[in-house]
């Protein structure tokens, strides 16, 4: 579907942002593109909407080297931006009309793209009564009027409360059942854990590792499991106890533990993203 | 370029315009001063022909049909030096003096008879015509002759200023370069600029849209706009007249020399404010020939350094002098050669504008 072979992409002035970096992504996944600002992943996905010219490297898109394709390119490819660019003086409807108007194959019907993201009681509201989450959620869903096979959204559930959030992620996930292919640009390592198939980590213009969340989280947590209990009654101080998870249906301690003791909580102490992320590149995501 | 998507991006441009100030602002000040300097001189709230006539003895049957005509305004003086001072300062455009026994001498198959016409300097060449028209009519029906075999003689006098251009005249330039070049510059130039600060442009332009399209579209609506607000100030000044193909050819030019430019302006512009900047500070430069024009004593060559006198020129030959296409070939060869400058300048400008859209976002 995508790949990206010694991307380099260096500004008129001369900072080189993109250093030669490679990855593919398959149909139908969902890739998550990580870094903290300036990392180069906003440059990354202008290169790959077409915005940017004049990268060195290859880069085949939808079976086609990006360079070849004209603006038809965008019959195919949706695109979500960061911060919401509507026209503030039409409303939701208006503004996904004359979006919709512009493409010449399939499109949604704006009025069930607006009842997806909860938007329809305000079908007739001008964007510019609109709070700065509802103006993302249509900035979201604007991006998927055409049925585009691939997907760039950049931070799509930034300024949402948790169940637009959560809504938000969900229609990410039918996006990618429906055999779209998403690349998703975001410091928000939540969001890249829960629907990300692949992650990739950008710092200073360099990719530094790609691999599932799940991987990542087995390969770089402690293999021990936290227990949070009581020793004299719930009245008590709470305690706490790691135990090795290899051997932990045999060991004794543990079972001691959990069968005298009223127990508060028990988690495994895999890695967090961003954990892995720190650990990898030495930097927090701000 | 896709012109379908042109003609959707143009209908946005109308929506969205019809509530921009800027848009009304420079649609609809060009028509109130054009109708404050009709109030003010006069042509458009009065454009009925003025007649004064003093009648020495009894002429009413020649004066009685003026005085019914439906179209020209007829008053009656005392003396003859009632109607000579109305002349004299413009309260009449033509004043008719009468000699005793005009009548009678009319009725006589005697020889010629005389008497004075006064001309207001500053009249009209249409009402003056009319004017005439209307009294040679109502003279001949008056003896039964045919308006050719009138036996009279005429001593015509020119009384009051001898310009022969009304201040309506003289501000008709200034108008039409506002409506031409505020709306055809303005109207692409702001609309730009917005949607590059408000990012709606790079959203555009991520959709099967090209920049080109959206730049068409926005130079389209400032073309359609510049020519539609020539007109009107064209026909609200009474000065549509003249080879019309003609006219609405040079309208065409100017709308889309200031289109370009305004579509030029705003892509460098870094916002709204520098371009406001821009205006004001060389916004004189282009209304500088119509400023001139209401000076006939400025020698016409000053003007002639200002690219928009190539616009205003024409327009004014056409509709004034009733002049053609050779008269006027120079002014429209040297809008033709800016207009392909501009053009060329613009398909640099749209190139780059790419690139900084992507910068920008």
């Amino acid at each position: 579907m995508l790949s990206v072979e010694n991307l380099s992409y260096t500004y008129p002035g001369g900072t080189e942002a993109v250093r030669g970096i490679d990855f593919t992504i398959e149909k139908g996944e969902i890739f998550g593109f990580l870094g903290p600002s300036g990392a180069g992943k906003s440059t990354t996905q202008k290169v790959l909407i077409r915005l940017l010219r004049g990268f060195q490297g290859n880069i085949t898109v939808l079976g086609k080297p990006l360079n070849e394709w004209d603006d038809s390119y965008y019959e195919q490819v949706g695109v979500a931006f960061e911060l919401p660019n509507h026209y503030q003086k039409l409303t939701a409807a208006e503004n996904l009309a004359l979006f919709r108007s512009l493409y010449s194959g399939e499109t949604h019907d704006p009025a069930k793209l607006l009842e997806m993201v909860g938007l329809e009681e305000d079908a007739d509201t001008r964007l510019s009564q609109f709070s700065k989450g509802m103006q993302m959620r249509l900035n979201f869903v604007r991006a998927l009027l055409h049925k585009p096979d691939l997907l760039f959204l950049d931070e799509p559930t930034t300024g949402l409360d948790p169940v637009n959030g959560q809504k938000i992620k969900e229609i990410i996930r039918a996006q990618k059942e429906a055999g779209r292919t998403i690349f998703l640009t975001t410091h928000d390592m939540t969001v890249a854990d829960q629907i990300c198939d692949r992650v990739a980590f950008i710092i200073d213009g360099k990719i530094t590792l790609i691999d599932s969340p799940r991987n990542l989280r087995l390969q770089h947590g402690e293999r021990r499991v936290k227990v949070e209990f009581h020793r004299d009654g719930l009245s008590s101080p709470a305690q706490q106890a790691e135990f090795p998870l290899d051997g932990l249906g045999d060991n004794s301690e543990f079972l001691e533990v959990l069968r005298n003791n009223p127990i508060e909580t028990i988690h495994t102490q895999e890695a967090t993203l961003e954990d892995i992320f720190i650990e990898t590149t030495g930097r927090t995501l701000t | 370029m896709d012109i379908q998507r042109i003609l959707i991006l143009l209908g946005k441009e109308a929506r969205l315009g019809a509530t921009n100030f800027m848009s009304i602002y420079v649609l609809v000040m060009p028509v109130i001063l054009s109708l404050l300097i009709a109030l003010v001189f006069g042509d458009l709230l009065a454009q009925t022909p003025r007649l004064g006539i003093y009648d020495a003895s009894d002429s009413q049957q020649f004066i009685q049909p003026l005085l019914d005509h439906p179209s020209i305004n007829t008053t009656l003086y005392g003396s003859q030096d009632a109607l000579t001072r109305a002349v004299e300062r413009g309260a009449e455009e033509i004043g008719l003096s009468l000699p005793a026994g005009f009548a009678e001498a009319m009725r006589s198959d005697s020889a010629q008879v005389d008497f004075t016409v006064y001309r207001w300097g500053e009249a009209g060449v249409r009402n003056l015509l009319l004017l005439e028209s209307a009294v040679g009519r109502a003279m001949a029906e008056g003896i039964g002759s045919g308006i050719d075999q009138l036996p009279v003689g005429v001593n015509a006098e020119q009384l009051g200023s001898a310009n022969n251009l009304t201040w309506s005249q003289r501000l008709l330039p200034l108008l039409l370069i506002m409506s031409i070049v505020l709306g055809g510059l303005f109207i692409p130039a702001t609309s730009l600029i917005d949607e590059r600060q408000k990012h709606t442009l790079i959203a555009l332009t991520t959709t099967p849209a090209t920049l080109l399209d959206v730049y068409l579209s926005k130079t389209l609506m400032g073309f359609i706009l510049s020519a539609l607000m020539a007109i009107i100030i064209l026909l609200l000044n009474g000065a549509f007249a003249g080879h019309v193909a003609l006219l609405l050819l040079v309208i065409a030019l100017g709308g889309l020399l200031s289109s370009v430019f305004g579509i030029i302006l705003g892509s460098v512009s870094k916002d709204m404010d520098t371009f406001m900047g821009i205006i004001k500070a060389a916004g004189i430069l282009l209304y500088a020939p119509g400023i001139l024009k209401i000076f006939p004593q400025v020698p016409e060559w000053i003007g002639r350094i200002f690219p928009t006198y190539y616009l205003m020129n024409p327009l004014l030959e056409v509709t004034q002098n009733g002049a053609g296409l050779a008269d006027i070939f120079v002014d429209i060869a040297v809008m033709v050669v800016l207009a392909a400058a501009l053009l060329i300048l613009l398909n640099s400008v749209i190139g780059r504008q790419q690139q900084k859209l992507a910068l920008e976002t």
